[in-house]
């Protein structure tokens, strides 16, 4: 079978079964009937994730796994259809959930194989009572045109098609008649519904829809007196409104169940109806969420496998909820509701897809077009295994030119997102996606920051000045609402982003201005040598070694081995967006001289500044780059370059008796995980702090 | 999903939907017993030729008990058929007995098929008269038609179907018939006395379809309307005072039952004659011409070769090998010397044989033979015992009333070959036996209670036959039965000659056989 996704093989694998066909019932693409992992009472699975882990791409493959099979309805909560009511339409009657409502019922009427459209009386017959409260002042045509798309969703769609859909025109005709009329408009709609519910259909499951609001609070045994109470709650807004949008979700999962119950469609259907909500942190998303988890947990049951898609961990909005990374949940859940609405939730992180998905991505995207051999490796590297940056650095490699196969120049070639589009370059559009675009001009200056101070700094020399230190707080919340990773050290701590934003920032200028502006002011941040690895990190990113090198080279002798090899490391964590010449400026030819400098070729022309140790001096230089060079996630490893970092480690080494173990270690190690395109991690036992003098480690995933 | 083969739609879009699971299943196995009706239909013709009747395997015949009007496909039964339908059809249900009436019904010989009509027309005027003119005693009678084939091949299959009949409403309480002395009659009786069933012989006369024959009771049941070869041939004997010196023997080897015993009678009767007994083998169905027509010239000239006091032909032979050798004395060289045939009663077969060369017998040439019934024997008969003109004239009146309804019509009918008479003196027998068993206070007697009945056939529990007293011995033989012996005629036809009797004499008023 045709795979769109990889590396969810813990949703969609078949045999053994992943979470999909034991959530839905049904094989992915087969109708199959599977068994429910939890037959009572599904756990409303909930993906967590940054942006362009592919939570979309999972949901439209959940759908398009099961349409046709089980009803199934996706509705994206960032939509602008949920944002504001339509402009005839008065909010009073109008809320971002009941229209979710409305086209997820719509959706799930579809017939699938075997069995034919549900229908919903009961939310119509709310949805009309919610509409009729805004008709205070509406004509006629508007009056039709709402009521008829509700009334659509009581068209059973079956042989007595034409015979529904005359059914709809009289009733509409009627409620019109009734709203425009004299006596009190509600009421009045809501008779007619009623009645044209009951007398429509003497059919038992009608006829038992007709009557299902008596239920509803103080209603006192009366369906309309129930359905004019709801109307008139949801008009009163706050949590009036509240309650009255968990009673049409209530009637939503009604109809769904009465769809499910009885012989014939025991008989007729398989598996659970899917419901998938993306971005559910979104407006109509948690009020979903939250009505569906509190019936269940007060028992009334349903029948429907929800799958959500959120930005962030939702910790506020779930707090009790089962968390697990997704392979956890590849062969079984252990997930056990308890007491509380959230803890029916299961929170399932989605992971950064591994190298083997990066190179079948990659062969899936790019087909016959022949690519450099080693993109899949250097786009899993650069990308820490985000599904969107991989597909789109595949696609800028399928539509670049033969000869760009560095990833640096694939991130700056344009790329068209469609055929009648124009080009935009990759990482503009990557940072269109993986971004909020409000926030990203912002984020292209804060990028370079390490902390609170530093960005601020920042602020202060690139912002607005209504940009302070408040919206750096703000900034620094939405990061993790976001989902994003909190990186001591990095004020943007996913590596992939902080990457694409540097060099947005590199190349906002033609001259680099910003970009230069940027590193001199957090230089000038950070004065005192307690804070030199960070100076000498930005010094780098100018291009100026020098500092760096004396620096490394005066304390090694004295420096705790773990510290200077941890300082070096994020000394050399700076970025290298394009060749800078000898005296660090900026260079406008192609090329990357940190190869010839890490190699010893320029030795002889380099001046070793007087009173230093010549040797060492001229060991750490080449040290300096050759680490710089295969930690910079644009370049691909050089196995010389590799080869020598391990000559001079253990050089080094020998220089050091006390350090001599730790070193040796260094130079074995980097290596081999430089090449392996891991990052180069730090030795031992790595209960090293974040030491001050130290510099702060540059984390794993800076490879 | 565009790779969907119609294994994958049946596996998918009907087998994991239980409704179109079941749906297709229920279909399924409608098809498949459709399929399976319809080629039984096509490969299986319909065998049945009535109620109770078939084709077997591999043959056209149609064999079985008919317990419905079914003619056999035979025109000649079919008015007596007919005539037999209404009157089973008048009787209630609960208050008959069935009576089966064994006969090869699909012969193909025209002879044997005139003789059956008439046993048959008998048997039916019996069971009028006994269902209407006995004071409404009771049960009554319903007659079926027993066909075991022409040959009797089938004889098995209808003894079966006769056996269910006697548990089941049908009530069979008695066999009658049975026809010819032939081996499959044999086995039949005996299948059938083996289930107790009582058969009542009407022309059987071989000596070993009898009980009694050295003592031993083989067919416990069977009654025999007819005296058996060897009375018959003492009863010849009787009358023709045939002397070892004057008789040749002409014999069917290896024979039947029939032929058998006859011979063994008429050697018996010459022993010590100076003229070897003269053989010949007929086909297997001795209704079949054969080549026997060779021999018969053959010892034709024997005839001729003997001395010139020889003048009487004893023949143990079946009719059509008789036939045979009439039309070849016929044609003898020494016409000039008188002979006389004596012979069973197989030649009344040639009454009315169109094949027969009536010539030779207006060349000294007389065909003498015990008949089992002639309408003149007691018409003329100076016998006071052992038959009256009176019963035979009660069986005149109903053949003369079954000319017409409510009796009739059962078509051409003749009495001159005696098969209309011991049909209708067979059955009388049976309905005397059937309702002297009926348990005082019941209306239907035990099927074995029947057959016991026949020791006691005697004195004044005799039947009055048309033929003549029906005395039975304690072996259910007849005793001292009157035997006419009769001479075919030239004009075609025959003529009673007299009475013979096994015993030379008739019997006592009293009729009881000797201990």
């Amino acid at each position: 079978m045709h795979r769109r996704l990889h590396g969810r093989g813990a949703l969609f694998d078949v045999d053994p079964a992943g979470l999909a066909p034991r959530l839905v019932g049904l094989r992915p693409h087969q109708h199959r009937a599977h068994p429910y992992e939890h037959p009572d009472e599904p756990p409303f699975v909930v993906l967590t994730g940054a942006r362009g882990l592919g939570k979309s791409a999972v949901l439209a493959e959940l759908r398009d796994a099961y349409r046709g099979h089980t009803p199934v309805a996706l509705v994206d909560c960032a939509e602008e259809q949920f944002r504001a009511p339509p402009p005839d339409r008065p909010a009073a009657s109008w809320s971002p959930l009941g229209q979710a409502l409305l086209v997820l019922a719509e959706q799930l009427a579809a017939p699938v194989t075997g069995a034919g459209r549900i229908t919903f009386p009961r939310l119509m017959s709310g949805l009309v009572a919610v509409a009729a409260g805004g008709w205070g002042d509406a004509d006629s045509e508007r009056i039709r045109r709402e009521v008829e798309r509700i009334l659509l969703l009581n068209e059973s769609g079956s042989w007595i098609g034409s015979l529904a859909g005359r059914w709809a025109g009289k009733v509409a005709a009627k409620v019109v008649a009734a709203a425009t009329g004299t006596g009190p408009l509600v009421s009045g709609a809501i008779e007619a519904t009623l009645e044209a519910v009951a007398e429509g259909f003497t059919h038992r499951r009608h006829q038992k829809a007709s009557v299902w609001y008596r239920t509803y609070p103080n209603a006192g045994g009366n369906a309309q007196r129930g359905l004019i109470l709801l109307s008139q709650h949801f008009r009163d807004g706050g949590s009036s409104r509240e309650h009255a949008e968990r009673y049409l979700v209530r009637a939503l999962l009604a109809d769904l169940t009465e769809a499910y119950a009885g012989v014939l469609p025991r008989m007729q259907r398989l598996g659970r109806p899917l419901v998938l909500l993306d971005n559910a942190q979104a407006a109509p998303g948690p009020g979903l969420v939250a009505a569906v988890l509190r019936d269940r947990t007060e028992g009334v049951a349903d029948r429907v496998a929800f799958v959500a898609a959120r930005r962030g961990e939702g910790r506020a909005e779930l707090p009790g909820a089962v968390r697990r990374a997704l392979p956890e949940v590849a062969r079984r859940c252990d997930w056990v509701p308890e007491a509380t609405p959230s803890s029916r939730a299961l929170l399932l992180a989605l992971p950064p897809l591994s190298a083997d998905d990066a190179l079948h991505i990659v062969g899936a995207v790019c087909g016959d077009i022949a690519v450099p051999p080693h993109l899949p490796a250097a786009a899993h590297r650069l990308t820490g295994g985000n599904p969107l940056g991989i597909v789109l650095l595949a696609e800028s490699a399928a539509q670049a030119a033969a000869g760009a196969s560095a990833p640096a120049d694939l991130l700056t070639s344009g790329l068209r997102p469609a055929e009648d589009l124009p080009a935009v370059p990759a990482y503009e559009a990557l940072l269109a996606r993986l971004v909020p675009a409000e926030h990203l001009d912002a984020l292209t200056v804060l990028a370079a920051a390490h902390d609170h101070a530093s960005a601020c700094a920042l602020a202060a020399a690139l912002l607005p000045d209504t940009f302070g230190p408040a919206s750096v707080r703000e900034l620094q919340t939405l990061l993790a609402e976001e989902g994003l990773p909190d990186v001591p050290g990095r004020f943007v701590g996913d590596p992939f982003v902080r990457t694409l934003l540097l060099l947005r920032l590199h190349l906002r200028d033609a001259d680099h201005a910003s970009w230069r502006t940027a590193h001199e002011t957090l230089i000038a941040h950070y004065p005192d040598e307690g804070h030199a690895p960070y100076r000498l990190h930005h010094e780098l990113a100018l291009g100026d070694t020098g500092g760096a090198v004396a620096h490394l080279r005066d304390t090694f002798p004295t420096a705790e081995p773990r510290a200077w090899l941890r300082g070096l490391r994020f000394i050399a964590s700076a970025p290298y967006f394009h060749a800078h010449d000898a005296e660090g400026r900026d260079f406008t030819g192609r090329g990357d001289r940190r190869t010839a400098i890490a190699l010893g070729r320029t030795d002889a022309g380099h001046a070793v500044p007087p009173g230093a140790d010549a040797v060492l001096h001229l060991r750490i230089r080449r040290l300096l780059h050759a680490v710089w060079l295969l930690a910079d996630p644009l370049v691909l490893p050089d196995p010389q370059v590799c080869d020598r970092l391990r000559f001079e480690l253990e050089q080094l080494s020998n220089l050091r008796p006390a350090g001599n173990a730790l070193l040796w270690r260094a130079s074995r190690d980097w290596p081999a995980a430089a090449l392996a395109g891991r990052p180069m991690e730090d030795l031992g036992d790595g209960d090293g702090g974040d030491g001050g003098d130290g510099g702060p480690d540059d984390d794993r995933g800076e490879a | 999903m565009a790779r969907r083969g119609v294994g994958t739609w049946v596996r998918e879009g009907v087998w994991e939907i239980p409704l179109r699971r079941y749906t297709a299943l229920l279909v399924a196995a409608a098809l498949v017993a459709g399929l399976v009706f319809a080629v039984r239909v096509l490969l299986h013709e319909d065998r049945s030729c009535g109620p109770g009747v078939a084709r077997p395997e591999g043959s056209d015949e149609c064999v079985g008990v008919a317990t419905g009007p079914y003619d056999f496909g035979q025109p000649r039964l079919r008015d007596v058929v007919g005539a037999i339908g209404r009157e089973n059809d008048r009787l209630k249900p609960g208050s008959y007995v069935t009576v089966a009436v064994l006969l090869p019904y699909t012969s193909t010989s025209p002879t044997s098929l005139n003789d059956i009509r008439h046993q048959l027309q008998g048997a039916y005027l019996a069971q009028y008269q006994a269902n209407h003119g006995s004071n409404g005693e009771r049960p009554q009678i319903r007659l079926v038609l027993a066909n075991p084939g022409a040959t009797g091949a089938y004889w098995r299959r209808t003894v079966e179907q006769l056996t269910a009949m006697t548990t089941s409403g049908d009530r069979l309480r008695a066999v009658a018939g049975v026809g010819q002395s032939t081996n499959a009659a044999k086995l039949a009786v005996g299948e059938l006395t083996r289930h107790r069933i009582p058969v009542v012989g009407s022309s059987i006369t071989a000596d070993d379809l009898a009980n009694g024959q050295q003592g031993k009771d083989p067919f416990p049941g069977l009654a025999r309307v007819a005296p058996t070869n060897t009375d018959e041939a003492r009863a010849l004997a009787s009358f023709a005072k045939v002397s070892a010196g004057r008789a040749l023997l002409v014999y069917d080897k290896p024979g039947d039952p029939y032929t058998r015993t006859l011979q063994q009678s008429f050697a018996a009767l010459i022993k010590g004659s100076p003229y070897e007994p003269q053989p010949f083998t007929p086909p297997g169905d001795r209704t079949e011409e054969g080549t026997t027509a060779n021999t018969f010239r053959q010892i034709t000239h024997l005839v001729c070769d003997t001395s010139r006091g020889t003048d009487t032909i004893l023949f143990a032979g079946r009719h059509t090998q008789l036939r045979q050798f009439i039309n070849a004395l016929g044609g003898r060289g020494c016409q000039d010397r008188r002979f006389t045939v004596l012979t069973g009663d197989e030649a009344s077969y040639l009454t009315h044989e169109k094949d027969l060369d009536r010539g030779a017998l207006r060349h000294n040439l007389s065909v003498r033979y015990t008949s089992l019934a002639h309408p003149d024997t007691w018409l003329r008969a100076t016998e006071r015992t052992g038959g009256s003109a009176a019963d035979f004239t009660a069986l005149r009146r109903l053949l003369a009333d079954a000319d017409r309804e409510p009796v009739g019509p059962i078509g051409t009918a003749a009495l001159d070959d005696g098969q209309l008479i011991i049909g209708y003196d067979a059955l009388r027998l049976a309905v005397h036996g059937i309702r002297e068993a009926v348990p005082s206070g019941g209306s239907v007697p035990a099927l074995g209670d029947v057959g016991l009945q026949w020791p006691q056939v005697k004195g004044s529990l005799r039947v009055d036959g048309a033929s003549g007293w029906i005395c039975l011995d304690v072996h259910g033989n007849p005793y001292d039965k009157a035997v006419p012996v009769v001479e075919l005629t030239p004009q075609g036809g025959s003529h009673f000659v007299r009475i013979a009797w096994p015993e030379g004499k008739p019997p006592g008023k009293e009729c009881l056989p000797p201990s």
